[in-house]
């Protein structure tokens, strides 16, 4: 037996979290479907594949103050950022959930980074299977797939007129409403098939390539915009600059990209990425060699948003499949 | 296209590379999603056989030119694009002695996506007037009469500039709330060449890092004044941006702006400075009279 909602219910428990906690879900806007805050259950897109952004925004967000330096009895005073709130974020898919937990990795290793921890402790991710794969989706050759309950606290699965709710942790079981769920025989379906990407070795191959011509000509097309960065669950590269306002300081960091023109350029205005090459390398390269080598798994979760944001397609299955191919020619 | 145009492009671009006169062409392949094109570089003469070109050839290719600065080149463009070529020889970016440009008569194409082709033509072709490249040394296709221009070009501008100011400022508060600041229309446009971006500059720090709306306002301002009278119309950025902001519009107000006030469209010629950028000595400048 599993335990059902009904898609009515559902709604009617999406409304019961707006009120206890601060509710993100899929929103329609402009086009685009993104992770907002809602207030109104009826604003929450239940009909979507993906969302452009993915849920990260809400654990890293692309600008957040870290702390401010007040002045304070002829002193000052170092305030940090409190303000986190309680969160539910509903509609998260298995591959960004995956990613929040890969994300976890660089952020809650030692030393811990503090407002991270606070919004992944404030925040209880209700995911939901994928009934369909996109043709850019890639996440069972990522180690997750579009019914994998891993890395989320409820997983629901869309069923004829309902969804099968799957208490995963604690955390999800505490904001279950217990009456109204149902007890039914229902199976869920099987989840979509896609295609397989050859990851395999990969670290290896991008290792032996580094001084490959590759690289030089996948960058010929790439136009170093930070779109596949912003788009990626995992990339979490950052700036950090101070505002002066009044006499309070505050501490913010923004988002950021391994392909911005700066990214590697030291004092004395050395750059040991320098050049477009080097640049798009860098993506794949901290992706599929560094990031595995420190943590354990690649740093993709085959969502497939950069594949299908990129407006030149440089297409990450694409260049796994070459690098597979490439055979060590560096000469390295 | 027909396929006999499309033989054309690749019998020219194996010319071209056979004969040294260019290491390189720029042109169109096929993406990984099997319907939609994407630029794509050729070194090797056996290879010009990828090269395509049919209604989902969007890219304005010509920004590349400013990577190969100095080394010789062939690209693929569209009169809008062409337009673009004029912009960056104007503004002493290319050297025409290094540009071989295979120009194509262009009907337009259409909207796409990842995996998509659309049926409808891209908005900004119903709205454009010209279908030969303004500058070429090879033309692919038939030179054909332009139509002329209509009143009907500039409806979506006009309907924005019948609103109040505060109707405009919420529109447009509303557009570039949703900006990320991937800095995509910009990597994109080949008249934005510059090698640190105002938005780049740590000191004085012109703008600030932040995804706020202030600040993502100020960047999209500054960045339709940048263009105006340089802007040739590609729409690159509108395409490329991933949550839908309407550049367009901004970009169309200062070329019409432009037009009206100097009687200038950017790219028809490689030789008249840009208004803005130019300065008459008995220029009036509206200041103090």
């Amino acid at each position: 037996m599993t335990q059902v909602i009904s898609k009515s219910d559902l709604m009617v428990w999406l409304g019961r979290l707006t009120e206890s906690h601060r509710l993100i879900a899929p929103v329609d806007e402009a086009g685009t479907t993104l992770f907002q805050r809602v207030s109104r259950v009826e604003d929450i897109a239940l009909d979507f594949t993906n969302t452009v952004l993915s849920p990260k925004e809400w654990f890293f967000p692309p600008t957040e103050t870290l702390f401010s330096v007040e002045k304070k009895d002829g002193g000052i005073e170092l305030v940090p950022n409190e303000g986190v709130e309680e969160n539910v974020i509903f509609g998260v898919r298995p591959c960004d959930a995956l990613g929040i937990a890969l994300l976890d990795k660089p952020f809650l290793n030692e030393p811990a980074d503090a407002l991270y921890g606070r919004h992944r402790d404030k925040t209880t991710l209700i995911g939901l299977s994928c009934r369909e794969a996109r043709p850019e989706c890639f996440c069972t050759s990522m180690g997750t797939a579009p019914d994998d309950p891993a890395n989320v606290d409820v997983l629901l699965t869309e069923v004829a007129d309902g969804y099968i709710v799957d208490a995963v942790t604690d955390k999800g079981k505490a904001i279950l409403p217990q009456d109204l769920l149902k007890e039914s025989d229902v199976t869920a379906p099987p989840p979509p098939s896609m295609a397989t990407v050859p990851v395999e070795g990969i670290e290896d191959a991008m290792s032996q390539s580094f001084d490959d011509p590759y690289w030089e000509r996948l960058a010929d097309r790439c136009l170093h915009c930070k779109l596949c960065a912003y788009v990626c669950p995992i990339c979490y590269c950052f700036d950090v600059r101070d505002y002066n306002d009044k006499g309070t300081v505050q501490r913010v960091r923004s988002w950021e990209s391994c392909q911005s023109s700066g990214f590697t350029t030291i004092a004395g205005g050395y750059d040991r990425r320098a050049g477009k090459g080097p640049h798009l390398r860098q993506r794949f390269g901290h992706k599929l060699l560094y990031f595995p080598r420190e943590f354990g798994s690649p740093a993709c979760t085959g969502c497939g948003r950069c594949v299908k944001v990129c407006p030149v397609n440089i297409d990450v299955r694409e260049v796994i499949g070459d690098v597979q191919g490439l055979g060590g020619t560096s000469g390295q | 296209m027909a396929p006999e145009l499309v033989q054309q492009i690749r019998d020219k671009a194996r010319e071209l590379l056979t004969s040294g006169a260019v290491d390189c062409v720029i042109g169109y392949g096929r993406a990984t999603d099997g319907v939609t094109a994407r630029p794509l570089f050729v070194y090797e003469p056996e290879k010009v056989d990828e090269l395509i070109f049919d209604e989902t050839c969007t890219h304005n290719l010509v920004g590349y030119l400013v990577n190969r600065k100095g080394k010789k080149t062939g690209i693929v463009v569209k009169p809008c694009d062409s337009r673009a070529i004029n912009v960056l020889l104007n503004e002493g970016q290319i050297s025409r002695d290094d540009v071989s440009i295979i120009g194509v008569v262009c009907d337009g194409v259409v909207e796409t996506g990842w995996n998509r082709v659309g049926e409808a033509q891209q908005a900004r072709c119903q709205y454009c007037h010209q279908h030969t490249p303004v500058v070429y040394d090879f033309l692919i296709g038939e030179p054909r009469e332009e139509s002329p221009p209509s009143a009907e070009d500039y409806a979506a501008v006009a309907e924005m500039e019948a609103k109040s100011p505060e109707e405009r400022e919420a529109f447009w508060a509303e557009q570039f709330d949703r900006c990320c600041r991937c800095y995509a229309c910009r990597q994109v446009c080949p008249a934005c060449y510059c090698t640190e971006c105002f938005v780049d500059k740590l000191d004085p720090m012109w703008v600030g890092i932040r995804v706020a709306p202030e600040e993502n306002r100020i960047w999209h301002t500054i960045r339709a004044y940048h263009l105006a009278g340089r802007c040739s119309g590609c729409n690159e950025c509108e395409r490329v941006c991933p949550v839908n902001i309407p550049l367009s519009l901004l970009n169309r107000k200062m070329a019409r702006d432009v037009e009206d006030l100097f009687g200038f469209q950017a790219g028809l010629d490689d030789k008249e400075m840009q208004p803005l950028g130019a300065f008459e000595k008995d220029e009036k400048l509206g200041i103090g009279e």
